[in-house]
């Protein structure tokens, strides 16, 4: 588990991104649920934490394609391939990331390390 | 003749290539247009977040819009990452933010930069250090006035003490409610003339008997081609025949609640320097944003403004708006006339100003003043 911050510092309507190695971005909704997806867009590296945040979907900022924070899914292009999704755990006030296993969908020019 | 064998009645005016010089007016951009308050735009045509409007002040072009808590703010167009134009339109609605269409930075309603591609890679660039270039905006009169300079003169002394100098307080203003009007006819002109022959013009009443007949109709002491903006707090009475302000002297709209009996059936004409001409009457303001985009050519974009309930009951207005809008086709058609003749060799020297006229030799003193100050 990775600690992200504590809960009182994240109110609802905010993200918080990790600097982890694929960075990871954790978003309180409205509605008062966590998510926590890959930071990076799979279309180009902007970071989703700076998107808009709209009920359980975020927005990238830069060319407005949209992921479901529940299952990673995009709904329309430029993006083509799911944002991976991670799990949220809150102990004693405290946000932390169960990350996934899976592998990342980053954009290209992410891929490879060492050329991010 | 030479300025010093002018006879007494007369003096000089500019002389004719301050209306044809290309270095005259790159420095009327940078030392007044850049550096004044100027009215930019009517605030209820930005009517919710993201709402802009785009207008040229010098040589700038600046985004005007409104922020999500409500306020008016105003921005250099120019992307801060490699000067691309943000916004090519005159008006339009973001949702949320402006995006430069070149690389997709991306700045929110206030000027910050919010994304951009590979922006998390770059933790050293400031989002507000690289956001928008800010420029001072105020709103007054139900238009928001911007300032280009870095620290603009106090607003108070630059352009409402220019008001009380021209009705002897603000009060008098505030009276017309200006903020609560609603636009009943906005009309773009574009005038092949240079700015400064537009304000002149305005400035006096001279040619009032010549090319305005209809206005001397409902304003018989305009005939005697006295300016009206000479004496502090004086009207323009209406002919004792004339019901209205409008092309034939007919009814005109229900009187603004605010208006003064003292202020009943008078127009007032204000010159707001550099930019702006108010005019106002019982039942209506006509105000003039005047934008200068060469030194030949200047845009001027006149709004009729009524009762909020004058609009909305539909009433026809037409016979309100014709009367100015004809005033100002013979004023523009009058100063594309002069235009083409101020590089004439018979202008040179410039002409001369009547002694009705001799007040136009202070905005004369005034543009030279602010063209010799850096």
């Amino acid at each position: 588990m990775i600690p992200a911050c504590p809960l009182s510092a994240l109110p609802r309507g905010e993200a918080v991104r990790l600097d982890t190695d694929p960075p990871i971005a954790v978003f309180h909704t409205e509605d008062g649920e966590l998510y926590a997806v890959d930071d990076t867009c799979t279309h180009q590296d902007a970071s989703l934490a700076d998107g808009w945040l709209e009920g359980c979907e975020v927005e990238c900022p830069l060319h407005a394609s949209r992921f479901d924070l529940r299952t990673g899914q995009v709904d329309a292009p430029p993006a083509k391939l799911p944002v991976r999704t991670h799990g949220v755990v809150v102990e004693d006030g405290m946000v932390h990331v169960v990350p996934s296993e899976l592998p990342p969908n980053l954009p290209p020019g992410l891929r490879t390390p060492g050329r991010a | 003749m030479t300025t010093n064998s002018l006879p007494p009645s007369v003096i000089a005016t500019l002389p004719g290539h301050y209306y044809t010089d290309e270095t005259v007016f790159t420095l009327e951009q940078s030392r007044i247009f850049e550096r004044m308050w100027v009215c930019a735009v009517r605030a209820a045509d930005l009517d919710k977040p993201g709402a802009f409007r785009t207008v040229r002040i010098g040589r700038e072009s600046v985004l005007v819009t409104r922020s999500k808590d409500g306020s008016v703010r105003a921005f250099l167009n120019v992307c801060r990452h490699r000067g691309a134009r943000i916004c090519t339109e005159e008006s339009g609605q973001v949702r949320r933010a402006f995006q430069c269409p070149y690389h997709a930075w991306t700045y929110d309603l206030d000027g910050k930069l919010i994304a951009a591609p590979n922006l998390t890679k770059m933790p050293d660039i400031d989002r507000v250090e690289f956001g928008l270039v800010k420029v001072h905006v105020r709103e007054w009169l139900g238009y928001v006035w911007v300032c280009l300079a870095d620290e603009p003169e106090p607003f108070e002394d630059e352009v409402q003490a220019q008001v009380v100098s021209r009705l002897g307080d603000l009060g008098s203003i505030h009276n017309y409610g200006m903020e609560d009007l609603a636009l009943a006819k906005r009309v773009v002109y574009d005038v092949r003339a240079n700015w400064k022959l537009i304000i002149e013009n305005f400035m006096e009443c001279y040619h009032c008997a010549t090319i305005h007949p209809e206005l001397t109709e409902v304003l018989p002491e305009f005939a005697e081609g006295l300016a009206t903006q000479l004496y502090v707090g004086h009207g323009a009475e209406f002919g004792a025949d004339v019901q209205g302000f409008t092309v034939d002297g007919s009814p005109g709209a229900e009187r603004i609640p605010g208006v003064a009996e003292s202020q009943d059936r008078r127009y007032y004409g204000l010159t707001v320097k550099p930019l702006t001409f108010i005019n106002l009457v019982p039942d209506h303001v006509i105000l003039h944003r005047i934008f200068p985009v060469a030194i030949d050519q200047t845009v001027v974009e006149c709004d009729w403004l009524f009762r909020q309930d004058v609009v909305d009951g539909g009433r026809d207005l037409s016979a309100s708006i014709e009367l100015f809008h004809r005033v100002n086709v013979q004023d523009f058609d009058a100063c594309e006339r002069c235009q083409p003749a101020m590089g004439s060799r018979a202008y040179a020297r410039g002409g001369v100003l009547v002694p009705t006229e001799h007040h136009i030799g202070g905005f004369h003193e005034w543009v030279l003043e602010r063209l010799g100050t850096d």
